[in-house]
């Protein structure tokens, strides 16, 4: 067996050490957010919430497609919009998106990609984005 | 001239026994009145504190800086449903919390606070052995802890309340010790050793500096009878929950909660008079209640440190500190005080 010899220590200097390093923290800044009124830092490739350019889009389906989670359904809405005669639009359910960018990849018109915006807290059940709404930005679908 | 007295002229119109009594009753509800307006400080600012020193900012949503968060906390602890376990024993459970904050409130009404400007002396309570009652008063609160843990009829709650005993006489002893050196030192002076003021007035040089080992021994006895980190036994998360006061709810988990706090700043007052000079200070006979608050936080914020800066320690090694570190560091005190008493004399 081997024995590990310990340095020989001073009793309480330790814990002077320890309360003096607490101590020291009393005249550093709170590193805290306030969240509602400062907002933290967000890098400038954080993207989340799909915003969708109705008059791009051409109804080809392919982000249906490629969505992994099924949280993009085409949906039909009466529009005037020549490329798109048959007025195929994308929902999408943001309770399941998991932000894969798979479909701003995909769109080949490049109709749908993602903004910056993330504050997207609604009530229970209400997580679907009509194409209408989509492209509106998140403050004018609050209201 | 002191609070008493004031009282008493200004009552003079009612007659003499009415004025004493009016007198006494309005010092009584006075105090009352300066513990919980001074507890409610006291945890105010031990979360301001707690939260700086751990990089928040702390309670600040309730009123001007959080000023009113405890007012909140105390209409809902108040609010609250009292849930009591149903085999219990029904009157000692309900009147432990009572043991509990009566003897934090005995404690302070024992304490001399000096002068302040105009009104006097605020000693409310005057006695020759004022010393002893105070030790009798902080004694009276682990009974109430150890019937509130037997009559929770519940595992936890009574080992919690068992292991406090053992944290309670094993630092009882060196506190005792240490304050009999104090004893010692002021008795060569003075005809009534055993009262706070007379033991506050001999101290030209503050006895913490004469005996800083009983100064030492004396906090930490003072740390582990309030029972904080890192000393708190009576309770740990996974073992025994939350010790004692485990089965208790609402308001009477509030008194519990306050006489643990309470009992912070009756240290660290107690600590100021007896080592740190008390209300000693220039112009003391005006402001010496102001020298005893300031002495007396100062001494709370070294004990909040304490309390953040330190990890729980193992049961059987606190109860050997007690014992075999702090008895004989309180006995070679007495040694040194015994000196010092001599020379003295001589």
């Amino acid at each position: 067996m081997i024995e590990v010899k310990e340095p020989k220590r001073i009793p309480f200097v330790g814990m002077l050490q320890g309360m003096f390093t607490v101590f020291k923290h009393l005249f550093k800044k709170p590193i805290t957010v306030q969240y509602p009124e400062e907002k933290a830092y967000t890098p400038p490739r954080f993207k989340f919430r799909i915003f969708l350019s109705m008059d791009d889009c051409v109804g080809c389906t392919l982000c249906e497609q490629v969505c992994p989670n099924l949280s993009i359904r085409m949906i039909v809405v009466e529009r005037n919009n020549p490329h798109n005669k048959r007025n195929l639009y994308p929902q999408v359910n943001f309770g399941t998106c998991t932000v894969c960018r798979n479909c701003e990849e995909i769109c080949p018109t490049e109709a749908i990609y993602l903004t910056h915006e993330l504050e997207t807290a609604r009530t229970r059940n209400n997580f679907f984005y009509s194409p209408q709404e989509l492209e509106k930005t998140e403050e004018e679908v609050k209201k | 001239m002191n609070i008493l007295l004031r009282l008493q002229l200004f009552f003079q119109i009612t007659g003499h026994y009415a004025s004493y009594f009016l007198a006494y009753i309005f010092e009584t509800i006075f105090f009352l009145i300066f513990v919980f307006v001074s507890l409610i400080a006291m945890i105010y600012l031990f979360r301001k504190y707690m939260a700086r020193l751990q990089l928040r900012y702390g309670p600040n949503r309730v009123g001007k800086f959080g000023s009113l968060q405890l007012i909140a906390d105390a209409i809902k602890l108040v609010g609250k449903e009292s849930i009591l376990p149903k085999l219990r024993d029904d009157f000692a459970y309900k009147t432990a919390p009572y043991i509990v904050f009566i003897g934090l409130v005995v404690g302070f009404i024992l304490i001399p606070y000096g002068d302040f400007y105009w009104i006097g002396s605020l000693t409310i309570t005057h006695s020759d052995v004022s010393l002893i009652l105070f030790f009798g008063a902080i004694a009276m609160m682990p009974i109430g802890e150890i019937l509130a843990g037997i009559s929770s009829h519940n595992k936890y709650a009574l080992l919690g309340a068992m292991r406090g005993v053992a944290k309670d006489v094993s630092f009882e002893v060196p506190m005792m010790l240490s304050a009999i050196a104090l004893v010692m030192m002021d008795s060569a002076v003075n005809k009534t050793p055993l009262e706070f003021s007379s033991l506050v007035s001999t101290q030209f040089i503050p006895f913490g500096i004469l005996q800083p080992l009983g100064l030492f021994v004396f906090m930490v006895a003072m740390i582990a009878r309030s029972s904080y980190t890192p000393f708190d036994l009576s309770e740990s998360d996974s073992e025994i929950v939350s010790g004692y006061s485990t089965e208790y709810s609402g308001m009477r988990f509030g008194l519990f909660y306050m006489g643990m706090f309470g009992s912070i700043f009756l240290g660290s007052l107690v600590i100021s008079l007896l080592y740190l000079g008390g209300y000693n200070g220039p112009y003391s006979s005006y402001a010496g209640f102001i020298y005893l608050l300031i002495k007396g936080l100062i001494m709370v914020l070294i004990s909040f440190l304490i309390w953040l800066s330190m990890p729980r320690i193992r049961i059987d090694r606190f109860v050997n500190f007690g014992w075999k570190i702090l008895l004989p560091i309180a006995i070679i005190n007495l040694i040194w005080a015994g000196f010092l008493t001599l020379g003295v004399i001589s």
